[in-house]
């Protein structure tokens, strides 16, 4: 990388492929992004009582989401302290301690370090216990049940981290009558590709729904393709600070009229209960919020991602977890409204598993694209190249919307989602956006 | 099965045959031949696995999140879209082997009959993509006529994390 070239977004909107393969950068990325931005872990509902945990990723390093027994959700290292074998190897479960099972210290849920054999014989008293307790992530920290954790001490705190975007969540989660709930089960698969391949086209991609998802408007499944009002010109993409993107924000109704007519094909029930979301949101946000509806889908800087189309489809969240410069670890979640009708919650799980899921017939051509441009760009004049986020370049933030939404709108079309993505990136890297420069 | 007597041993002869033949017509990609054999009220269920504390519970009901949960109606619509140029996962269409095992017939004197097996896909596309799926599976399969076909199969993988996105039938 000494003589590199790399391009981290210039004023052109061009930026190297090497930042999708160099080994140098991605270590940094684990630093300085994965180690220092909130980073989404689940929802609190997933771990209701006392002792309820389950795992998951931050960056490469395992942890434990573990409510304790005083009711406080804790985030540990997963991992003993002693020589550092996995302390929990379930996906989920109740626990009130843990057993390392190499030598056989235990924590409790508070991360003590409970129990430690033959302390006496072994270390003679020497080994002082509440130095040793499980390693705690520095920050947990809950958006309305949606859960992020934090491993720098001195970073920013989520509220001003979400900024903006809360004002867009707010719209996704005042429209439950009940909570969101997230269905048992995550969907778990390996794909060969950088982890910001993933993340930014859910930042700000909707330029390849026409075509990589062709398939989605030429089957008979009249459910998954009611996307009709898809070219209006009241659609908008969405930047905020902090390198977060939405993309197919609508801001006259159009996504709320959109589901009442899919609602009257599907029944008085599903008619009912849209009608009841809607008054749900009229009370709880502003008229403005109440016109958006729903948010499509989006990114939470860096590789949190998430999708809701409609109220009659599900939550989908999305996780992609950095393994190494070309693999990721996608791990999803589908969440549905607990006070939903059942014939609605089913229909939102299979409308997750079939669309935007591992066997989902949208999911597959996305990673097929994916694993291919990785494919496609390691070699060694592929890298010299850039890649083009030239789009709608110059046309974000002219557009007045009605309804003055936050944050950044461009046009429906553009690649403003990637570039602030990159530009934050850039920034979090200690890199100066619009430079060439060593590493 | 009225006109005349079929031995249960023939019955799991007939039965472990037609399940290599489906499995084949399915490596062949002769995906609309293949859909013959569904009945209308045929299901197919391919439940998430994860690892919990107990390794026999953690498939934990129908309303849980499974990657597939499909009806005749959609997986026909999944035959849909691999004709329709646009499955981009699947063009050039990836080549597969189905190894069929273990095959136990029960019920053998039923029109219903359920069937257990083991399977092993292997899956390979353009030059480097490989993937590789393991598991059992649980058919009902209905006489029709000489043959059978399919009303629900439950194929629970042994893998909790894929190693890849699924762009074939398993």
């Amino acid at each position: 990388m000494d003589e590199a070239h790399a391009n981290y977004l210039s004023d052109d909107g061009l930026i190297s492929r090497e930042i999708f393969f160099d080994s140098d950068i991605y270590h940094k990325e684990l630093e300085r992004v994965f180690a220092r931005a909130w980073l989404f872990l689940g929802h609190e509902n997933q771990v209701p009582d006392a002792g309820d945990y389950f795992t998951n990723y931050m960056g490469e390093d395992p942890v434990i989401i573990w409510r304790d027994r005083g009711g406080k959700i804790r985030v540990f290292l997963n991992s003993c302290r002693h020589r550092g074998m996995r302390l929990c190897r379930t996906d989920f479960g109740n626990a009130s301690h843990f057993t390392c099972p190499f030598h056989g210290w235990s924590y409790s849920s508070e991360g003590a370090l409970t129990g430690v054999p033959f302390l006496k014989d072994a270390y003679f008293g020497d080994l002082d216990r509440k130095k040793w307790g499980l390693y705690e992530v520095a920050k947990v920290e809950s958006y309305r049940g949606l859960l992020f954790a934090n491993m720098d001490t001195d970073c920013i705190s989520l509220d001003e981290f979400l900024g903006d975007l809360k004002w867009y969540l707010d719209v996704l989660l005042s429209r439950t009558l009940g909570e969101i709930e997230i269905l048992p089960g995550r969907q778990r698969y390996r794909c060969k590709t950088n982890w910001k391949i993933a993340g930014e086209n859910f930042a700000g991609d909707t330029y390849h729904l026409p075509y990589s998802h062709g398939s989605l408007f030429r089957v008979d499944a009249p459910l998954l393709n009611p996307v009709s009002y898809m070219n209006s010109p009241n659609l908008y993409s969405v930047t905020t600070k902090h390198g977060h993107g939405l993309c197919g924000v609508s801001a006259a109704g159009e996504r709320f009229e959109a589901d009442l007519k899919l609602a009257e094909e599907l029944g008085v029930e599903a008619r009912e209960y849209v009608e009841e979301t809607k008054r749900r949101l009229d009370e709880a946000v502003s008229r403005e919020q109440a016109d958006v509806y729903t948010l499509a889908f989006g990114n939470i800087f860096p590789n949190f991602s998430f999708n809701n189309f409609s109220a009659l489809r599900p939550y989908g969240f999305y996780l992609w977890h950095p393994k190494g410069p070309s693999e990721i670890e996608a791990w999803q979640w589908s969440g549905v409204d607990s006070e939903a009708p059942d014939s609605i919650k089913e229909l939102c799980r299979k409308m997750f598993q079939r669309q935007q899921a591992a066997a989902g017939i949208a999911g597959q051509d996305d990673t097929e694209n994916f694993e291919q441009v990785t494919e496609a760009t390691r070699g060694v004049v592929g890298q010299s190249l850039d890649f083009n986020y030239q789009m709608g370049f110059g046309h974000e933030d002219k557009i007045i919307s009605p309804s003055k939404l936050p944050g950044k709108l461009g046009p429906y079309y553009s690649e403003q989602g990637q570039r602030n993505y990159y530009k934050y990136w850039a920034e979090m890297m200690g890199f100066e956006a619009g430079t060439s420069q060593k590493i | 099965m009225k006109d005349k007597k079929i031995s249960p041993r023939d019955v799991a002869y007939e039965v472990e045959q037609f399940l290599f033949w489906e499995a084949r017509l399915l490596d062949e990609a002769k995906y609309d031949d293949w859909l013959k054999l569904l009945t209308r009220d045929f299901r197919y269920w391919v439940p998430v696995r994860e690892t919990s504390d107990n390794r026999h519970s953690d498939i934990r009901g129908e309303n849980e999140m499974a990657f597939f949960d499909d009806d005749l109606e959609f997986m026909k619509a999944r035959v849909q879209r691999l004709h329709s140029g646009f499955a981009h996962a699947e063009t050039p269409a990836s080549r597969t082997r189905r190894v069929i095992t273990n095959v136990e017939v029960q019920d053998k004197a039923k029109t219903l009959v359920k069937v257990f097996c083991n399977f092993i896909i292997y899956q390979t596309r353009l030059e480097q993509t490989e993937a590789v799926y393991v598991g059992c599976r649980e058919d009902v399969l209905k006489r029709s006529g000489p043959s059978w076909k399919i009303r629900n199969r439950t194929v629970l993988l042994d893998q909790t994390l894929l190693p890849r996105t699924i762009s074939i039938i398993l």
